[in-house]
């Protein structure tokens, strides 16, 4: 009688939750994308209508009908520092997955690293790491190689901290039944502390990818003979004022598409995941 | 009840055996458990904490055996030497005769947390048991499905820890702790974090379980309500050092009912616990 309740609560409840979840999936997508985008075209409506409005110059704020047909007649220029950055922002971001991940696996599996280096990691995440900029021009010379580096030191730390504390989440009691199983370290590595510190791990990607977006503009802004921050820099000197601007808004779908990236990467690394 | 009553109260194993099989199950049982003058100190030097001992232990193979004491008493220090997690200070410890020297691998652990893992099912968390141990994936399977239904889990299957209630969630721990067969299972306060009327099912469960294949249990509590009702022996410990101060053995009836006040033998045994608790002034009522 009991075990049938319980059965059939979970499945009322699983059947319930399901077609909430299809519901809501279509609805709100398809719902928040329309807002989203009724709200893009107002904005730039009213852009438009004060710019006129006020007739401002085109050199001091250009209108969007000004900018918006730069991304068509200037879309190889565009698009070929939009994929530099793209490629820079790429490297930067796995090498520091890829460094910082066993690197905190590492610190938190030895007490005496983790005492003696985490003051240090403390400071050099607090550190503005755009201050390395011009070190860095002195060592690797103006080009891409700047930026990979300041996007790497730019994501690095905050997955560092975040795969650490996900590495320390797991309970040691848990680690008393895996030795009960005869587990090897590796095992525990790769079927307990890897999986269950993937949350805090992403969560660090999540941030990390928001400060190397922002990085990477600033790196190319100092450093780069290529890139959208090195485009936006010129076309400022150029009082360039509407390639500025479709400049400013590659930028930002850039970082929008990093960012979708590594929502869709927890997603399919997480399945678990409410 | 003697032991033939019980053999009739068991329901089929159901793994194809057959009766003969199951009373031979009953009987072939768990592993003995033998200590003496076990010790365990914490640290060295002036920040030395004695956590334990010393303590002698005798616990028979396929005995249900319950430590009770204050918190601090070193219950659960007793269950990771027996584990073979922690090393013991001093003393001597044996396993079915066998002097104990890395941690115990025919053995089933169950924490006060359920300690699943969150990114695995209900299945695939008891079938982690397995995957470590690289044992047969479909006999396992089979085992895990029985225990499922043994332990009121049909349909869990494929949830995850936070789809499960705290009582299931405790009852897939349980059911991993089993499922590859050991010959002891060591319990650390497994119904601490549960509602009272979820650990009354679930002690009944186990205890069915338990009657199914007898294996030796160290069931480390709180609850003299607990120990009693699930014990044949229980171990009465008193804190700082822990030790052992005394023992009652508990001769009444299994499987035994839901509310256990209604023995008169069940206030017997209990009075005698709170007794002892209060002669060591873990109770301070005003009197």
């Amino acid at each position: 009688m009991r075990r049938a309740m319980t059965q059939t609560t979970i499945e009322t409840k699983a059947a319930s939750g399901r077609y909430a979840g299809v519901r809501t999936a279509v609805g709100g997508w398809a719902g928040s994308a329309l807002y989203t985008i009724a709200a893009v075209v107002f904005l730039l409506f009213v852009w438009e209508v004060l710019v006129r409005l006020y007739d401002a110059p085109i050199w001091l704020v250009p209108k969007p009908s000004d900018f918006l047909p730069r991304f068509f007649v200037d879309l190889p220029l565009i698009a070929g520092h939009a994929w530099s950055t793209s490629v820079t922002l790429f490297l930067g971001f796995v090498a520091a997955i890829a460094v910082s991940v066993p690197l905190a696996w590492t610190i938190v599996s030895f007490g005496v690293l983790e005492r003696g280096l985490y003051p240090i990691i403390v400071f050099l995440n607090i550190m503005p790491k755009t201050v390395i900029g011009p070190i860095l021009i002195v060592w690797f010379g103006i080009g891409p190689l700047v930026s990979v580096v300041i996007v790497f030191l730019m994501c690095f730390f905050p997955i560092l901290v975040d795969s650490m504390s996900g590495f320390r989440s797991v309970d040691r009691r848990l680690f008393y039944i895996t030795r009960s199983m005869g587990a090897r370290p590796w095992q525990e590595l790769w079927h307990v502390r890897l999986p269950a510190s993937a949350t805090y791990i992403f969560a660090g990607m999540k941030i990390g990818i928001v400060k190397a977006t922002e990085g990477v503009i600033i790196a190319e802004f100092i450093a780069s003979d290529r890139g959208l921050g090195f485009m936006i820099m010129n076309a400022s000197s150029f009082m360039d004022l509407t390639l500025l601007f479709s400049g400013l808004i590659a930028a930002a779908i850039v970082a929008l598409i990093f960012n979708a990236l590594v929502l869709t990467a927890e997603r399919l690394a997480m399945p678990w995941a409410r | 009840m003697s032991a033939p009553a019980i053999d009739t109260a068991l329901s089929p194993v159901g793994l194809g055996k057959t009766r003969a099989e199951d009373a031979r199950a009953v009987r072939a049982t768990g592993a003995s458990i033998t200590a003496r003058g076990l010790t365990k100190v914490y640290g060295a030097g002036d920040r030395a904490v004695h956590a334990l001992g010393p303590i002698d232990l005798d616990i028979r193979a396929g005995e249900f055996v319950s430590l009770i004491g204050p918190s601090g008493c070193g219950k659960s220090t007793t269950m990771l030497l027996v584990a073979g997690l922690e090393p013991l200070t001093e003393g001597t410890l044996a396993v079915d005769d066998a002097p104990l020297t890395k941690p115990l691998s025919d053995v089933g652990i169950v924490f006060q947390d359920h300690l699943l893992l969150d990114f695995r099912t209900a299945l695939k968390n008891v079938l982690f048991q397995q995957e470590i141990r690289g044992s047969d994936r479909s006999e396992a399977v089979e085992r895990a499905r029985h225990l499922f239904a043994k332990l009121g889990l049909e349909g869990a299957e494929k949830r995850y820890p936070w789809q499960l209630s705290g009582g299931m969630k405790q009852r897939v721990s349980i059911a991993r702790a089993l499922v590859h067969d050991p010959s002891m299972l060591l319990m650390d306060e497994p119904f601490g974090a549960l509602d009272a009327i979820t650990r009354t099912q679930i002690r009944h469960d186990l205890e069915a379980l338990w009657l199914e294949s007898r294996k030796t249990v160290l069931f480390i509590t709180h609850s003299i309500e607990q120990a009693v009702g699930l014990s044949d022996r229980v171990l009465v410990m008193s804190s700082s050092p822990g030790r052992i101060v005394d023992e009652v053995a508990i001769d009444l009836p299994r499987p035994r009912p839901a509310h256990l006040g209604d023995h008169p033998e069940f206030a017997g045994y209990a009075s005698r616990i709170y007794a002892t608790f209060e002669k060591l002034g873990v109770y301070r009522f005003s009197k």
